[in-house]
Protein backbone atom coordinates (compact mmCIF):
# COMPACT_ATOMS: atom_id res chain seq x y z
CA UNK A 1 0.00 0.00 0.00
CA UNK A 2 2.73 2.23 0.44
CA UNK A 3 4.59 2.11 -2.50
CA UNK A 4 0.74 2.04 -4.02
CA UNK A 5 0.04 5.57 -2.15
CA UNK A 6 3.38 6.55 -3.39
CA UNK A 7 2.11 7.30 -7.17
CA UNK A 8 -0.42 9.38 -6.28
CA UNK A 9 1.70 12.50 -6.01
CA UNK A 10 1.30 12.38 -9.78
CA UNK A 11 -2.51 13.19 -9.31
CA UNK A 12 -1.54 16.30 -7.91
CA UNK A 13 0.80 17.47 -10.49
CA UNK A 14 -2.41 18.97 -13.31
CA UNK A 15 -3.94 21.24 -10.56
CA UNK A 16 -1.04 22.51 -8.60
CA UNK A 17 0.82 22.95 -11.42
CA UNK A 18 -1.82 24.95 -13.15
CA UNK A 19 -2.17 27.42 -9.56
CA UNK A 20 1.26 27.90 -9.42
CA UNK A 21 2.06 29.55 -12.82
CA UNK A 22 -2.13 31.31 -13.14
CA UNK A 23 -2.15 32.51 -9.58
CA UNK A 24 0.70 32.04 -7.24
CA UNK A 25 3.02 33.46 -10.26
CA UNK A 26 1.09 36.41 -10.88
CA UNK A 27 0.36 37.00 -7.34
CA UNK A 28 4.33 37.33 -6.95
CA UNK A 29 4.61 39.18 -9.99
CA UNK A 30 1.89 41.96 -8.36
CA UNK A 31 4.00 41.90 -5.14
CA UNK A 32 7.17 43.07 -7.17
CA UNK A 33 5.42 45.33 -9.67
CA UNK A 34 4.10 46.62 -6.14
CA UNK A 35 7.58 47.99 -5.42
CA UNK A 36 7.59 50.32 -8.91
CA UNK A 37 6.56 53.45 -10.44
CA UNK A 38 5.37 52.17 -13.16
CA UNK A 39 2.78 53.97 -15.84
CA UNK A 40 1.53 51.29 -18.71
CA UNK A 41 0.56 53.73 -21.45
CA UNK A 42 4.45 54.53 -21.97
CA UNK A 43 5.54 51.77 -20.54
CA UNK A 44 8.07 53.81 -17.85
CA UNK A 45 9.36 51.61 -14.77
CA UNK A 46 11.36 52.52 -11.95
CA UNK A 47 11.89 50.99 -8.58
CA UNK A 48 10.65 53.27 -6.38
CA UNK A 49 11.14 50.86 -3.20
CA UNK A 50 7.87 51.18 -0.59
CA UNK A 51 6.98 54.72 -1.90
CA UNK A 52 3.56 53.21 -3.79
CA UNK A 53 2.92 51.98 -0.30
CA UNK A 54 3.43 55.31 1.81
CA UNK A 55 1.90 57.85 -1.08
CA UNK A 56 -1.55 55.63 -1.05
CA UNK A 57 -1.66 55.45 3.26
CA UNK A 58 -1.26 59.08 2.95
CA UNK A 59 -3.87 59.49 0.53
CA UNK A 60 -7.23 60.62 1.82
CA UNK A 61 -8.86 58.87 -0.94
CA UNK A 62 -7.83 56.00 0.04
CA UNK A 63 -9.03 55.55 3.73
CA UNK A 64 -12.39 56.73 2.07
CA UNK A 65 -12.88 53.58 0.28
CA UNK A 66 -11.70 51.87 2.86
CA UNK A 67 -14.43 53.42 5.06
CA UNK A 68 -17.02 52.79 2.41
CA UNK A 69 -15.95 49.21 2.05
CA UNK A 70 -16.15 48.57 5.67
CA UNK A 71 -19.87 50.29 5.65
CA UNK A 72 -20.94 48.44 2.80
CA UNK A 73 -19.66 44.85 3.89
CA UNK A 74 -21.06 45.04 7.75
CA UNK A 75 -24.43 46.68 6.56
CA UNK A 76 -24.80 44.12 3.94
CA UNK A 77 -23.32 40.98 5.44
CA UNK A 78 -25.37 41.89 8.34
CA UNK A 79 -28.97 42.22 6.68
CA UNK A 80 -28.14 39.29 4.56
CA UNK A 81 -27.13 37.58 7.63
CA UNK A 82 -30.79 38.51 9.78
CA UNK A 83 -33.14 38.42 6.66
CA UNK A 84 -31.56 35.03 5.75
CA UNK A 85 -31.61 33.74 8.67
CA UNK A 86 -35.33 34.51 9.82
CA UNK A 87 -36.40 33.17 5.77
CA UNK A 88 -34.17 29.89 7.00
CA UNK A 89 -36.65 29.47 10.12
CA UNK A 90 -39.84 30.03 8.57
CA UNK A 91 -38.88 27.90 5.34
CA UNK A 92 -37.95 25.28 8.45
CA UNK A 93 -41.25 26.06 10.07
CA UNK A 94 -43.10 25.31 6.90
CA UNK A 95 -42.45 22.34 5.71
CA UNK A 96 -44.58 21.09 3.35
CA UNK A 97 -44.95 24.25 1.06
CA UNK A 98 -41.10 24.92 1.50
CA UNK A 99 -39.87 24.01 -1.58
CA UNK A 100 -41.41 26.10 -3.60
CA UNK A 101 -40.60 29.14 -1.78
CA UNK A 102 -36.70 28.03 -1.37
CA UNK A 103 -36.71 27.87 -5.39
CA UNK A 104 -38.09 31.49 -5.93
CA UNK A 105 -36.57 32.56 -3.23
CA UNK A 106 -33.14 31.42 -4.52
CA UNK A 107 -33.84 32.41 -8.27
CA UNK A 108 -32.02 36.20 -7.56
CA UNK A 109 -28.47 34.64 -6.47
CA UNK A 110 -28.59 32.35 -9.95
CA UNK A 111 -28.91 35.73 -12.27
CA UNK A 112 -25.78 37.25 -13.61
CA UNK A 113 -24.61 39.38 -10.60
CA UNK A 114 -24.29 42.51 -13.90
CA UNK A 115 -27.61 41.62 -15.28
CA UNK A 116 -29.07 41.67 -11.54
CA UNK A 117 -27.20 45.22 -10.81
CA UNK A 118 -29.38 45.94 -14.12
CA UNK A 119 -32.49 45.17 -12.84
CA UNK A 120 -31.98 47.04 -9.92
CA UNK A 121 -30.73 50.09 -11.70
CA UNK A 122 -34.49 49.96 -13.46
CA UNK A 123 -36.04 49.46 -9.92
CA UNK A 124 -34.57 52.67 -8.48
CA UNK A 125 -33.56 55.08 -11.23
CA UNK A 126 -34.97 58.35 -10.77
CA UNK A 127 -38.73 59.23 -12.00
CA UNK A 128 -39.50 56.30 -14.20
CA UNK A 129 -37.81 53.47 -12.38
CA UNK A 130 -40.53 51.23 -10.71
CA UNK A 131 -39.94 52.29 -6.91
CA UNK A 132 -40.15 56.42 -7.80
CA UNK A 133 -43.03 56.17 -10.29
CA UNK A 134 -45.03 54.08 -7.86
CA UNK A 135 -44.24 56.20 -4.69
CA UNK A 136 -44.87 59.15 -7.48
CA UNK A 137 -48.10 57.79 -7.24
CA UNK A 138 -49.05 58.23 -4.23
CA UNK A 139 -47.68 62.05 -4.05
CA UNK A 140 -44.53 60.97 -2.02
CA UNK A 141 -41.44 62.62 -3.49
CA UNK A 142 -38.94 59.52 -3.35
CA UNK A 143 -34.64 60.28 -2.24
CA UNK A 144 -32.50 60.46 -5.33
CA UNK A 145 -31.74 56.72 -4.59
CA UNK A 146 -27.97 56.43 -6.77
CA UNK A 147 -27.44 59.84 -6.86
CA UNK A 148 -27.48 60.87 -2.94
CA UNK A 149 -24.17 59.48 -1.16
CA UNK A 150 -25.76 58.34 1.41
CA UNK A 151 -28.93 57.27 0.05
CA UNK A 152 -26.35 55.56 -2.98
CA UNK A 153 -24.62 53.37 0.17
CA UNK A 154 -27.89 52.42 1.09
CA UNK A 155 -28.91 51.28 -2.63
CA UNK A 156 -25.50 49.46 -3.21
CA UNK A 157 -26.07 47.62 0.00
CA UNK A 158 -29.70 46.37 -0.60
CA UNK A 159 -28.61 45.16 -4.07
CA UNK A 160 -25.99 43.38 -2.41
CA UNK A 161 -28.69 41.40 0.11
CA UNK A 162 -31.31 41.04 -2.87
CA UNK A 163 -28.42 38.98 -4.85
CA UNK A 164 -26.57 37.02 -1.13
CA UNK A 165 -29.28 36.60 1.03
CA UNK A 166 -30.57 33.96 -0.68
CA UNK A 167 -27.39 31.86 -0.89
CA UNK A 168 -27.37 32.60 3.45
CA UNK A 169 -30.95 31.39 3.59
CA UNK A 170 -30.08 28.33 1.50
CA UNK A 171 -26.86 27.23 3.32
CA UNK A 172 -28.61 27.62 7.18
CA UNK A 173 -31.56 26.44 6.17
CA UNK A 174 -29.52 22.77 4.90
CA UNK A 175 -27.89 22.94 8.51
CA UNK A 176 -30.99 23.56 10.07
CA UNK A 177 -32.58 20.17 8.35
CA UNK A 178 -29.84 18.40 9.39
CA UNK A 179 -30.47 19.19 13.21
CA UNK A 180 -31.29 16.39 15.65
CA UNK A 181 -35.08 17.36 15.76
CA UNK A 182 -35.72 15.54 19.23
CA UNK A 183 -33.39 18.32 20.80
CA UNK A 184 -35.97 20.35 19.42
CA UNK A 185 -39.22 18.44 20.28
CA UNK A 186 -37.71 17.91 24.27
CA UNK A 187 -37.13 21.07 24.57
CA UNK A 188 -40.98 22.12 23.34
CA UNK A 189 -42.21 19.57 25.87
CA UNK A 190 -40.05 20.74 28.69
CA UNK A 191 -42.43 24.01 27.99
CA UNK A 192 -39.04 25.91 26.97
CA UNK A 193 -40.36 29.47 24.77
CA UNK A 194 -39.70 29.52 21.17
CA UNK A 195 -37.00 31.83 21.77
CA UNK A 196 -35.01 29.87 24.29
CA UNK A 197 -35.32 27.19 21.78
CA UNK A 198 -33.81 29.60 19.38
CA UNK A 199 -30.78 30.69 21.49
CA UNK A 200 -30.23 27.50 23.24
CA UNK A 201 -30.56 24.54 20.77
CA UNK A 202 -30.79 25.60 17.22
CA UNK A 203 -28.06 28.91 17.32
CA UNK A 204 -25.42 26.61 18.91
CA UNK A 205 -25.54 23.87 16.54
CA UNK A 206 -25.81 25.92 13.92
CA UNK A 207 -22.35 28.10 14.80
CA UNK A 208 -20.21 26.07 12.08
CA UNK A 209 -22.58 26.71 9.02
CA UNK A 210 -22.83 30.58 10.76
CA UNK A 211 -19.31 30.85 11.08
CA UNK A 212 -18.97 29.10 7.42
CA UNK A 213 -21.49 31.87 5.97
CA UNK A 214 -20.35 34.86 7.27
CA UNK A 215 -16.61 34.13 6.53
CA UNK A 216 -17.17 33.33 3.25
CA UNK A 217 -19.43 36.42 3.11
CA UNK A 218 -16.90 38.75 4.32
CA UNK A 219 -14.40 37.18 2.07
CA UNK A 220 -16.87 38.10 -1.17
CA UNK A 221 -17.95 41.48 -0.24
CA UNK A 222 -14.02 42.94 -0.69
CA UNK A 223 -14.03 41.53 -3.86
CA UNK A 224 -17.00 42.54 -5.05
CA UNK A 225 -17.04 44.72 -8.33
CA UNK A 226 -19.69 43.59 -10.75
CA UNK A 227 -22.68 45.27 -8.90
CA UNK A 228 -21.09 48.85 -8.11
CA UNK A 229 -20.15 48.87 -11.24
CA UNK A 230 -22.82 48.61 -13.07
CA UNK A 231 -24.94 50.27 -10.30
CA UNK A 232 -23.26 53.55 -9.70
CA UNK A 233 -19.86 53.53 -10.78
CA UNK A 234 -18.39 54.29 -7.52
CA UNK A 235 -20.68 57.63 -7.85
CA UNK A 236 -21.85 60.27 -7.07
CA UNK A 237 -18.13 61.38 -6.72
CA UNK A 238 -16.49 58.90 -4.73
CA UNK A 239 -19.34 57.95 -2.43
CA UNK A 240 -19.63 54.00 -3.15
CA UNK A 241 -16.14 54.00 -4.40
CA UNK A 242 -15.03 50.99 -2.27
CA UNK A 243 -11.43 49.87 -2.12
CA UNK A 244 -11.74 47.16 -4.93
CA UNK A 245 -13.45 50.07 -7.46
CA UNK A 246 -10.39 52.32 -6.49
CA UNK A 247 -8.15 49.49 -7.32
CA UNK A 248 -9.69 49.32 -10.73
CA UNK A 249 -9.45 52.62 -11.53
CA UNK A 250 -5.89 53.20 -10.75
CA UNK A 251 -4.80 49.93 -12.60
CA UNK A 252 -7.28 49.75 -15.63
CA UNK A 253 -8.43 53.52 -15.53
CA UNK A 254 -4.90 55.37 -15.11
CA UNK A 255 -2.86 52.57 -16.05
CA UNK A 256 -0.71 52.96 -12.93
CA UNK A 257 -0.24 49.63 -12.34
CA UNK A 258 2.01 50.10 -9.89
CA UNK A 259 0.46 51.69 -7.55
CA UNK A 260 -2.93 49.74 -8.00
CA UNK A 261 -0.74 46.17 -7.38
CA UNK A 262 0.43 47.89 -4.02
CA UNK A 263 -3.51 48.52 -2.96
CA UNK A 264 -4.62 45.48 -3.79
CA UNK A 265 -1.88 43.75 -1.93
CA UNK A 266 -3.04 45.96 1.02
CA UNK A 267 -6.74 44.63 0.45
CA UNK A 268 -5.63 40.99 0.81
CA UNK A 269 -3.53 42.20 4.26
CA UNK A 270 -6.91 43.55 5.66
CA UNK A 271 -8.77 40.56 4.27
CA UNK A 272 -6.47 37.80 6.08
CA UNK A 273 -6.71 39.88 9.29
CA UNK A 274 -10.11 40.33 8.78
CA UNK A 275 -11.17 36.69 8.85
CA UNK A 276 -8.67 35.64 11.44
CA UNK A 277 -10.29 38.11 14.06
CA UNK A 278 -13.96 37.62 12.96
CA UNK A 279 -13.44 33.46 12.73
CA UNK A 280 -11.64 34.04 16.59
CA UNK A 281 -14.01 36.20 17.69
CA UNK A 282 -17.40 33.69 16.72
CA UNK A 283 -15.48 30.47 18.25
CA UNK A 284 -14.59 32.76 22.22
CA UNK A 285 -18.54 33.65 21.45
CA UNK A 286 -19.13 30.60 20.79
CA UNK A 287 -18.20 29.05 23.81
CA UNK A 288 -18.70 31.29 26.27
CA UNK A 289 -22.51 30.89 25.00
CA UNK A 290 -22.10 27.31 25.66
CA UNK A 291 -21.56 27.42 29.82
CA UNK B 1 -53.03 28.15 27.80
CA UNK B 2 -54.63 24.76 28.13
CA UNK B 3 -53.27 22.01 26.32
CA UNK B 4 -56.02 21.94 23.35
CA UNK B 5 -54.92 25.34 22.69
CA UNK B 6 -51.40 24.56 21.50
CA UNK B 7 -51.93 22.81 17.97
CA UNK B 8 -54.47 25.83 16.63
CA UNK B 9 -52.34 27.80 17.92
CA UNK B 10 -49.08 26.25 16.09
CA UNK B 11 -51.92 25.79 13.38
CA UNK B 12 -52.58 30.08 13.00
CA UNK B 13 -48.76 30.48 13.39
CA UNK B 14 -48.03 28.23 10.26
CA UNK B 15 -50.60 30.31 8.34
CA UNK B 16 -49.05 33.23 9.56
CA UNK B 17 -46.24 32.54 8.44
CA UNK B 18 -47.07 31.45 4.70
CA UNK B 19 -48.97 34.99 4.20
CA UNK B 20 -45.33 36.81 5.06
CA UNK B 21 -43.17 34.71 3.10
CA UNK B 22 -45.46 34.66 0.12
CA UNK B 23 -45.36 38.55 0.31
CA UNK B 24 -41.97 38.96 0.92
CA UNK B 25 -41.79 36.29 -1.97
CA UNK B 26 -43.69 38.49 -4.44
CA UNK B 27 -41.84 41.69 -3.51
CA UNK B 28 -38.21 40.20 -3.54
CA UNK B 29 -39.04 39.09 -7.06
CA UNK B 30 -40.39 42.41 -7.90
CA UNK B 31 -37.15 43.76 -9.74
CA UNK B 32 -37.21 40.36 -12.26
CA UNK B 33 -40.84 40.67 -13.03
CA UNK B 34 -40.54 44.06 -13.58
CA UNK B 35 -37.36 43.41 -15.95
CA UNK B 36 -39.11 40.82 -18.25
CA UNK B 37 -42.65 43.41 -18.32
CA UNK B 38 -39.68 46.26 -19.67
CA UNK B 39 -38.62 43.99 -22.14
CA UNK B 40 -42.04 43.26 -23.42
CA UNK B 41 -42.94 46.65 -23.53
CA UNK B 42 -42.59 49.58 -26.46
CA UNK B 43 -40.90 52.84 -24.96
CA UNK B 44 -44.25 54.73 -24.79
CA UNK B 45 -45.63 51.84 -22.03
CA UNK B 46 -42.44 51.84 -20.21
CA UNK B 47 -42.45 55.30 -18.45
CA UNK B 48 -45.49 56.27 -17.77
CA UNK B 49 -46.81 57.26 -13.69
CA UNK B 50 -48.52 55.27 -12.19
CA UNK B 51 -46.53 52.30 -13.95
CA UNK B 52 -48.82 49.92 -16.04
CA UNK B 53 -49.46 46.33 -15.77
CA UNK B 54 -51.71 46.52 -18.93
CA UNK B 55 -50.28 46.71 -22.67
CA UNK B 56 -49.85 45.13 -25.86
CA UNK B 57 -46.66 43.27 -25.27
CA UNK B 58 -44.13 43.10 -28.17
CA UNK B 59 -41.54 41.21 -28.80
CA UNK B 60 -39.66 43.19 -31.32
CA UNK B 61 -36.91 44.54 -28.55
CA UNK B 62 -36.24 40.70 -27.94
CA UNK B 63 -35.72 40.33 -32.16
CA UNK B 64 -33.74 43.55 -32.52
CA UNK B 65 -31.27 42.69 -29.40
CA UNK B 66 -30.48 39.12 -31.11
CA UNK B 67 -30.38 39.89 -34.77
CA UNK B 68 -29.47 43.02 -35.24
CA UNK B 69 -26.91 43.31 -32.53
CA UNK B 70 -24.08 41.16 -32.37
CA UNK B 71 -25.52 38.80 -28.92
CA UNK B 72 -24.83 35.49 -31.18
CA UNK B 73 -21.20 36.27 -31.14
CA UNK B 74 -21.19 37.28 -27.74
CA UNK B 75 -23.55 33.75 -26.39
CA UNK B 76 -20.89 32.00 -28.67
CA UNK B 77 -18.04 33.61 -26.87
CA UNK B 78 -19.90 32.65 -23.45
CA UNK B 79 -20.39 29.36 -24.53
CA UNK B 80 -16.65 28.62 -25.58
CA UNK B 81 -15.19 29.81 -22.17
CA UNK B 82 -17.76 28.28 -19.91
CA UNK B 83 -17.32 25.06 -21.75
CA UNK B 84 -13.31 25.36 -21.81
CA UNK B 85 -13.58 26.28 -17.86
CA UNK B 86 -15.41 23.25 -16.91
CA UNK B 87 -13.58 20.74 -19.00
CA UNK B 88 -9.95 21.90 -17.75
CA UNK B 89 -11.45 22.58 -13.92
CA UNK B 90 -13.57 19.06 -13.14
CA UNK B 91 -11.09 17.12 -14.31
CA UNK B 92 -7.78 18.60 -12.64
CA UNK B 93 -9.70 18.96 -9.61
CA UNK B 94 -11.02 15.52 -9.36
CA UNK B 95 -7.41 14.47 -9.47
CA UNK B 96 -5.88 16.69 -6.93
CA UNK B 97 -9.18 15.70 -5.09
CA UNK B 98 -8.79 11.95 -5.08
CA UNK B 99 -5.06 12.18 -4.02
CA UNK B 100 -6.08 14.76 -1.05
CA UNK B 101 -8.81 11.91 -0.10
CA UNK B 102 -6.04 9.32 -0.22
CA UNK B 103 -3.25 10.35 1.85
CA UNK B 104 -2.55 10.95 5.20
CA UNK B 105 -5.12 13.22 7.31
CA UNK B 106 -1.89 15.36 8.65
CA UNK B 107 -0.55 16.01 5.14
CA UNK B 108 -4.15 16.54 3.31
CA UNK B 109 -4.64 19.00 6.14
CA UNK B 110 -2.02 21.96 5.73
CA UNK B 111 -2.92 21.76 1.48
CA UNK B 112 -6.70 22.55 2.35
CA UNK B 113 -5.82 25.33 4.57
CA UNK B 114 -3.54 26.41 2.06
CA UNK B 115 -6.60 25.89 -1.02
CA UNK B 116 -8.92 28.27 1.34
CA UNK B 117 -6.49 31.25 1.68
CA UNK B 118 -5.82 31.08 -1.95
CA UNK B 119 -9.71 31.82 -2.41
CA UNK B 120 -8.92 34.32 -0.57
CA UNK B 121 -7.04 36.52 -2.75
CA UNK B 122 -8.88 39.53 -3.45
CA UNK B 123 -9.74 38.92 -7.62
CA UNK B 124 -8.63 42.43 -7.92
CA UNK B 125 -5.44 41.83 -6.90
CA UNK B 126 -4.75 38.91 -10.00
CA UNK B 127 -6.41 40.97 -12.65
CA UNK B 128 -3.70 43.20 -12.76
CA UNK B 129 -0.83 40.78 -13.67
CA UNK B 130 -2.62 39.39 -15.30
CA UNK B 131 -3.27 42.20 -17.65
CA UNK B 132 0.17 43.30 -17.31
CA UNK B 133 1.50 39.67 -18.55
CA UNK B 134 -1.35 39.16 -21.20
CA UNK B 135 -0.32 42.63 -22.77
CA UNK B 136 3.16 41.25 -23.11
CA UNK B 137 2.28 37.71 -24.38
CA UNK B 138 -0.12 39.21 -26.96
CA UNK B 139 -2.80 37.38 -25.12
CA UNK B 140 -5.51 39.68 -24.65
CA UNK B 141 -8.68 39.39 -26.46
CA UNK B 142 -7.83 35.59 -26.66
CA UNK B 143 -10.12 32.85 -25.10
CA UNK B 144 -6.89 30.99 -23.51
CA UNK B 145 -5.96 33.60 -21.13
CA UNK B 146 -9.49 33.66 -19.41
CA UNK B 147 -10.06 30.53 -19.50
CA UNK B 148 -7.05 29.83 -17.42
CA UNK B 149 -7.34 32.55 -15.12
CA UNK B 150 -11.44 31.17 -14.60
CA UNK B 151 -9.96 27.73 -13.64
CA UNK B 152 -7.19 29.09 -11.43
CA UNK B 153 -9.34 31.10 -9.49
CA UNK B 154 -12.26 28.18 -9.40
CA UNK B 155 -9.63 25.44 -8.32
CA UNK B 156 -9.94 25.39 -4.77
CA UNK B 157 -13.43 25.06 -4.65
CA UNK B 158 -13.81 22.44 -6.84
CA UNK B 159 -10.68 20.41 -5.14
CA UNK B 160 -12.44 21.40 -1.85
CA UNK B 161 -16.27 19.85 -3.17
CA UNK B 162 -14.54 16.91 -4.25
CA UNK B 163 -12.66 16.07 -1.85
CA UNK B 164 -15.90 15.65 0.46
CA UNK B 165 -17.37 13.59 -2.32
CA UNK B 166 -14.39 11.43 -2.45
CA UNK B 167 -14.25 10.90 1.39
CA UNK B 168 -17.51 9.25 0.93
CA UNK B 169 -15.94 6.61 -0.91
CA UNK B 170 -14.69 3.67 0.87
CA UNK B 171 -11.26 3.40 0.69
CA UNK B 172 -11.25 -0.25 1.27
CA UNK B 173 -12.47 -0.09 -2.33
CA UNK B 174 -9.18 1.17 -3.96
CA UNK B 175 -7.30 -1.76 -1.25
CA UNK B 176 -9.53 -4.42 -3.44
CA UNK B 177 -7.94 -2.93 -6.18
CA UNK B 178 -4.35 -2.48 -5.49
CA UNK B 179 -4.72 -6.09 -4.03
CA UNK B 180 -6.03 -7.42 -7.56
CA UNK B 181 -2.90 -5.77 -9.09
CA UNK B 182 -4.46 -2.28 -10.32
CA UNK B 183 -1.55 0.86 -10.67
CA UNK B 184 -3.65 4.15 -8.86
CA UNK B 185 -3.92 5.57 -11.99
CA UNK B 186 -6.32 2.28 -13.07
CA UNK B 187 -8.27 2.22 -9.49
CA UNK B 188 -9.04 5.90 -10.24
CA UNK B 189 -9.87 5.83 -13.39
CA UNK B 190 -12.67 1.82 -13.51
CA UNK B 191 -13.14 1.71 -9.71
CA UNK B 192 -13.56 5.03 -8.32
CA UNK B 193 -14.10 7.91 -10.76
CA UNK B 194 -18.00 6.19 -11.48
CA UNK B 195 -18.61 6.10 -8.01
CA UNK B 196 -17.98 9.81 -8.18
CA UNK B 197 -19.93 11.09 -10.54
CA UNK B 198 -22.59 13.15 -8.89
CA UNK B 199 -19.57 15.00 -7.21
CA UNK B 200 -18.57 15.57 -11.02
CA UNK B 201 -21.64 17.45 -11.63
CA UNK B 202 -22.26 19.38 -8.84
CA UNK B 203 -18.47 20.23 -9.67
CA UNK B 204 -19.32 20.90 -12.90
CA UNK B 205 -22.52 22.89 -12.27
CA UNK B 206 -20.39 25.64 -10.15
CA UNK B 207 -17.52 25.96 -12.48
CA UNK B 208 -20.61 26.59 -15.39
CA UNK B 209 -22.25 29.22 -13.09
CA UNK B 210 -19.24 31.09 -12.02
CA UNK B 211 -17.49 30.89 -15.81
CA UNK B 212 -20.62 32.16 -17.26
CA UNK B 213 -21.77 34.78 -14.84
CA UNK B 214 -17.88 36.24 -14.42
CA UNK B 215 -17.80 40.16 -14.96
CA UNK B 216 -14.14 41.18 -13.92
CA UNK B 217 -11.39 38.99 -15.52
CA UNK B 218 -13.97 39.05 -18.37
CA UNK B 219 -13.63 42.58 -18.66
CA UNK B 220 -10.14 43.16 -18.73
CA UNK B 221 -9.14 40.29 -20.78
CA UNK B 222 -11.42 40.31 -23.22
CA UNK B 223 -11.41 42.45 -26.32
CA UNK B 224 -13.80 42.87 -29.19
CA UNK B 225 -13.80 39.89 -30.80
CA UNK B 226 -14.00 37.63 -27.61
CA UNK B 227 -16.47 39.60 -25.48
CA UNK B 228 -18.54 37.71 -23.10
CA UNK B 229 -21.83 38.29 -22.39
CA UNK B 230 -22.04 40.08 -19.00
CA UNK B 231 -19.34 42.18 -20.68
CA UNK B 232 -22.06 42.89 -23.48
CA UNK B 233 -24.77 43.99 -21.61
CA UNK B 234 -22.61 46.02 -18.99
CA UNK B 235 -21.05 48.20 -21.49
CA UNK B 236 -25.05 48.03 -23.56
CA UNK B 237 -26.94 50.83 -21.71
CA UNK B 238 -29.01 51.19 -19.36
CA UNK B 239 -28.02 54.89 -18.88
CA UNK B 240 -30.19 55.98 -22.09
CA UNK B 241 -34.24 55.32 -21.21
CA UNK B 242 -34.88 55.17 -24.39
CA UNK B 243 -32.75 51.26 -24.62
CA UNK B 244 -34.59 50.35 -21.77
CA UNK B 245 -36.75 47.97 -23.44
CA UNK B 246 -33.61 47.02 -25.44
CA UNK B 247 -30.93 46.32 -22.74
CA UNK B 248 -33.60 44.66 -20.72
CA UNK B 249 -34.41 42.52 -23.49
CA UNK B 250 -31.17 41.50 -23.96
CA UNK B 251 -30.80 41.21 -19.82
CA UNK B 252 -33.50 38.49 -20.06
CA UNK B 253 -31.80 37.07 -22.66
CA UNK B 254 -28.48 36.19 -20.83
CA UNK B 255 -30.35 35.29 -17.56
CA UNK B 256 -32.43 32.53 -19.11
CA UNK B 257 -30.14 29.90 -20.11
CA UNK B 258 -28.17 29.56 -17.18
CA UNK B 259 -31.66 29.83 -14.79
CA UNK B 260 -32.91 26.98 -16.67
CA UNK B 261 -29.63 24.76 -16.64
CA UNK B 262 -29.65 25.69 -12.47
CA UNK B 263 -33.72 24.90 -12.13
CA UNK B 264 -33.37 22.13 -14.06
CA UNK B 265 -30.39 20.31 -11.75
CA UNK B 266 -31.54 22.18 -8.51
CA UNK B 267 -30.79 19.36 -6.07
CA UNK B 268 -26.97 19.22 -7.54
CA UNK B 269 -26.59 23.05 -7.05
CA UNK B 270 -28.13 22.86 -2.68
CA UNK B 271 -25.60 20.27 -2.57
CA UNK B 272 -22.98 21.90 -3.52
CA UNK B 273 -23.77 25.25 -1.39
CA UNK B 274 -24.13 23.09 1.57
CA UNK B 275 -21.06 20.75 1.05
CA UNK B 276 -18.86 23.87 2.66
CA UNK B 277 -20.91 24.35 5.70
CA UNK B 278 -22.17 21.15 6.46
CA UNK B 279 -18.79 18.98 6.06
CA UNK B 280 -16.04 21.77 6.90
Amino acid sequence: MVSWQRGLWLFFVPSFGLLAVVLLWPLGYAIYLSFFDYFLGTGTRTFIGLGNYIELLSEARLWRSMWTTIIIAFGSVALEFAVGFALALALYRLNSSAKVFSVLLFLPHIVTPVVAALFLKWMLAANWGLVDATLLTFDITPPDWLGDPLWAKVSVILADAWIFTPLIMMVLYAALQGLDASLIEAAQIDGASNWRILRHVIIPALIPAIIFTISVRLMDVFRFFDLIYVLTGGGPGTATETITMYTYQLGFRMLEVGKASALGVITLVIVAALLLSINRALNSIYRGGDR
Amino acid sequence: MSAADAPNRRRRDTWLIFIALSVFTVINLMPLIWAVLTSLKDPRDAFTIPPTIIFEPTLEYHRQVWFENDFFVYLKNSLIVSAGTVLISVPFGSLAAYALSRIPRRSAGPILSALFTIRMFPHMLLAIPFFVMGTFLNLIDSYILLILALVAINQPFTIWLMHGFFLDIPRDLDEAAAIDGCTSWQAFRIVILPLARPGMTVAALFSLLLSYNEFLFALVLTGTSTKTLPVAIASFGGEDISSWSLSAAGAIGIMLPIVVVMLLLQRYLVRGLTAGAVKG
